[in-house]
């Protein structure tokens, strides 16, 4: 057993990691020790992490090196929103210190050298000015450079302690005294360290395409709060992708709370929209319950994961007509006043350009068309304002009922019933190819066929006379049959090892007059004799009948 | 009265009101309920039908059906192609798999409030009133056509402005072939109804429209016998005469 973390206070009684736990108990008696759970500490990275993303969208984890774990924001182009460096450092530092991290923080120009100066140096924030990596670092130990064991012990044999000390060797013969790679591994790191070489960061997230965030004063401790700043964040975000000419397609609420962590929830829309009062909506309906806010949060932000281009629409040039009028009747609009995002909804909507509207029953009712289609909802006539309706309610369907909920029907062509269509979530866009009449096909269709007795048949292979399903013991006065729908043996059977058999449906018809849809899987023929595994014996598969549906 | 009414033969005048008129407009919110749950998939067609032969059906926008997992489990999946002999048109089918009725209502109405959809159906076991009332006043925000679908028989209070209760019947005579089932025959009953008198009628599934008919006793195109079994007098025209 050995040390794998320690506290101040171990640091400070001499003991260090990678030492003998039994060694540490004799230095100090007093010693508490609790089993290492390098999972539990990953993970906690990982919420740090995305909590991170409030000072920078690229958030990188480093945990490459154990006993060196941390954190690499990318901050390039973003230290000016907190008023320089050596405030964002502070931010940081306060913000962790808040929520009881300790930490040792770096700015430097390269990730390397960051690294480097926050685990070598005796202060606790170091900030290596822009263009002074190369003297910034010259004092620090070798092993800032995240070599392997074997190439720092090398190097200490070799005199080397400081990395200063190997400005001014020449690299190829640096690179030869290794054995294997780890020559070349140094030059690398060195490289990396001063800028030479590039060095990418995987960020823990995909940058999202747009963010918008907001910190605030005092943490938001309830609902009200972030119901309330929610609008006043999403109206400049969708003026930003408005003037982009995109839409959201997944758009997220993060609440960064006092404590180091993150909350949010996550919205999917069915078409890219910009509308600030749909997507507004979308996210109260998903459920701002659903928000952990623990002790608070003291900043917010709207990040827009995956765009997509808005189709540019021309605003109507006559005033559509309203279809079905007859059936149609004047009624206030449904949306109640407190679904409105409070103090300027509208005024917001006048600036966008495109995106639908989500009260779209409101703008069909309202007599002057053309005046209002700077109101949101400009369309060339009723099918985009229709699709625009369709695609704001299917993404409210989505984001109450879950994704995988709205479906529709896809054809397949196959001739087994439950293969020949597919459901696929719904969108929009509707322009899927036709379904061929099915007369001879029940409007419902079990789920998984349902095994079906039969107690009388006229012949072997003929319609059954009676039968029991569910229990109930039916008497069939017409019959009509069989529909032979033979396997397709073209596709690769891999629910079962047993061969796919033939199918032969009967409409039957009960003395109550309720028509059902039955077939018998498999022959009195060859298709059902099977080998038994081992013995080579033929075995026989008797037909079975099946329930597959109920006629009207 | 709506324009969509159908074609009238010469020589007979209709009384929209008389008992025995089969109401073919489709109001904003009715409720079709099956006989016995074994009749659910007839109840279905039968509200497929209600909704295509009206505006529905030629209304590009397109049509909701909310289930429960319950009626899944039960009475099966909507099969698209099966749904296309009812007039219904699958491709514009919107299927929402609620996992609650509370959900799949709550679907509906949001559906039929939009605008977005010609009109929406729903599986429902027990639907509160006040839930139906809300239902019939989306239906008419949206100009759209909602149906309540229960698999038992209907005996509580709800705001749907026709109420039927649907059972199957047996087929007509096989066209082609005696043992063979024919155009199936379902036996409709108007329970309640707000503005009209209750009836019942026997109606059979049109193979050329999709959807169903009165029936008609002489050749399958003339004047309906079904009422008359009942009231003991012929009865209007069908919309056989208009398709």
């Amino acid at each position: 057993m050995t040390l794998h973390a320690l506290n101040e206070a171990a640091r400070a009684a001499g003991l260090y990691r990678g030492q003998s736990h039994a060694d540490a108990c004799a230095i100090l008696p007093a010693l508490l020790s609790a089993p290492a759970e390098p999972e539990r500490d990953l993970a906690m990275l990982k919420r740090l992490a995305l909590w991170a993303e409030r000072f920078s969208p690229s958030v990188a984890i480093d945990a490459r090196a154990p006993g060196y774990e941390g954190l690499l924001i990318d901050t390039t182009g973003g230290d000016h929103l907190f008023g320089g460096e050596a405030a964002l450092l502070a931010e940081i530092r306060a913000r962790l210190a808040r929520a009881g991290i300790p930490a040792r923080l770096a700015i430097a120009d390269t990730p390397a050298a960051a690294w480097a100066l926050a685990r070598f140096t005796a202060a606790e924030d170091v900030i290596a000015p822009s263009g002074r990596t190369r003297d910034a670092i010259a004092g620090l130990p070798v092993e800032g450079l995240r070599l392997e064991p074997e190439a720092l012990v090398l190097l200490k044999r070799f005199g080397l302690r400081q990395i200063g000390d190997l400005y001014g060797l020449p690299r190829a013969g640096l690179a030869r005294r290794f054995r294997g790679p780890a020559g070349l591994r140094v030059v690398e790191r060195l490289d990396q360290a001063l800028g030479v070489l590039g060095e990418t960061l995987t960020p823990e997230r995909p940058p999202p395409a747009y963010r918008i965030w907001s910190p605030f004063a005092e943490p938001l401790t309830d609902m009200a709060g972030v119901d309330f700043h929610l609008p006043r964040l999403m109206r400049p975000l969708c003026v930003q992708l408005a003037q982009a000419g995109q839409g959201a397609r997944r758009l997220s609420l993060i609440g960064f709370r006092v404590d180091g962590r993150t909350t949010a929830i996550e919205a999917a829309l069915s078409a890219p929209s910009a509308a600030a009062e749909h997507l507004v909506r979308l996210l109260r309906e998903k459920g701002l319950e659903h928000l952990d806010l623990g002790f608070g949060i003291d900043a917010m932000m709207l990040a827009v994961g995956v765009a997509e281009p808005l189709d540019a629409r021309q605003p109507a040039l006559a005033p559509a007509k309203t279809r079905n009028e007859v059936g149609r009747i004047s009624i206030p609009p449904p949306m109640g006043e407190g679904d409105r995002p409070k103090g300027g909804g509208e005024g917001l909507a006048a600036t966008l350009a495109h995106g639908p509207e989500a009260p779209s029953v409101a703008s069909r009712q309202r007599p002057q068309r053309g005046s209002n289609s700077a109101m949101g909802a400009p369309a060339f006539g009723p099918e985009s304002e229709d699709a625009e309706a369709l695609a704001a309610l299917i993404d409210r369907l989505q984001a109450k009922l879950g994704e995988g909920v709205v479906l529709r029907p896809l054809a397949v062509e196959s001739w087994i019933p439950e293969r020949s269509e597919t459901w696929t979530p719904a969108g929009p866009e509707a322009a899927p190819a036709a379904f061929d009449l099915g007369r001879d096909r029940p409007v419902l269709l079990l789920e998984r066929p349902e095994p079906v007795g039969i107690s009388a048949a006229e012949l072997p292979d003929g319609a059954p006379r009676q039968f029991t399903w569910r229990r109930v013991q039916r008497r069939v006065v017409k019959a009509e049959g069989p529909e032979r729908l033979s396997p397709e043996w073209w596709r690769p059977n891999t629910a079962s090892p047993k061969p796919v058999r033939t199918r032969d449906y009967y409409r039957l018809e009960d003395e109550e007059g309720r028509r059902y849809w039955l077939f018998r899987e498999g022959l009195y023929a060859r298709e059902d004799l099977e080998t038994e595994p081992g013995t080579g014996k033929e075995l026989e598969r008797h037909p079975t009948w099946w329930m597959h549906g109920v006629f009207p | 009265m709506d324009p969509s009414l159908p074609l009238i033969a010469p020589g007979l005048t209709p009384d929209f009101h008389a008992p025995d008129f089969y109401p073919e407009v489709c109001e904003p919110l009715e409720e079709v309920a099956a006989a016995r749950p074994a009749d659910a998939s007839t109840a279905l067609a039968f509200a497929l039908s209600r909704l295509a032969r009206n505006e529905v059906g030629d209304d590009p926008r397109p049509w909701v059906m909310a289930t429960t997992p319950l009626w899944l489990r039960e009475r099966g999946r909507p099969f698209a192609r099966g749904l296309a002999g009812m007039g219904a048109a699958p491709e514009r089918l919107i299927w929402i798999r609620a996992a609650k009725e509370a959900e799949a209502l709550w679907a509906l109405e949001e559906a039929l409030k939009s605008g977005a959809v010609a009109g929406g159906v729903v599986t429902a076991e027990q639907p509160a009133f006040v839930m139906t009332r809300r239902l019939d006043f989306a239906a008419r925000a949206g100009g759209a056509r909602g149906v309540v679908l229960r698999a038992g028989p209907a005996l509580d209070l709800s705001a749907a402005r026709m109420r039927w209760r649907i059972a199957s019947a047996p087929s007509a005579k096989g066209e082609f072939d005696e043992a063979a089932p024919g155009p199936a025959r379902i036996a409709v009953e108007l329970v309640r109804r707000r503005a009209g008198p209750p009836g019942s009628w026997i109606l059979e599934q049109d193979d050329e429209a999709g959807g169903f008919r009165v029936v008609a006793g002489l050749a399958g195109h003339g004047l309906a016998d079904a009422g008359a079994e009942r009231s003991g007098r012929p009865a209007a025209t069908t919309s056989a005469a208009a398709a």
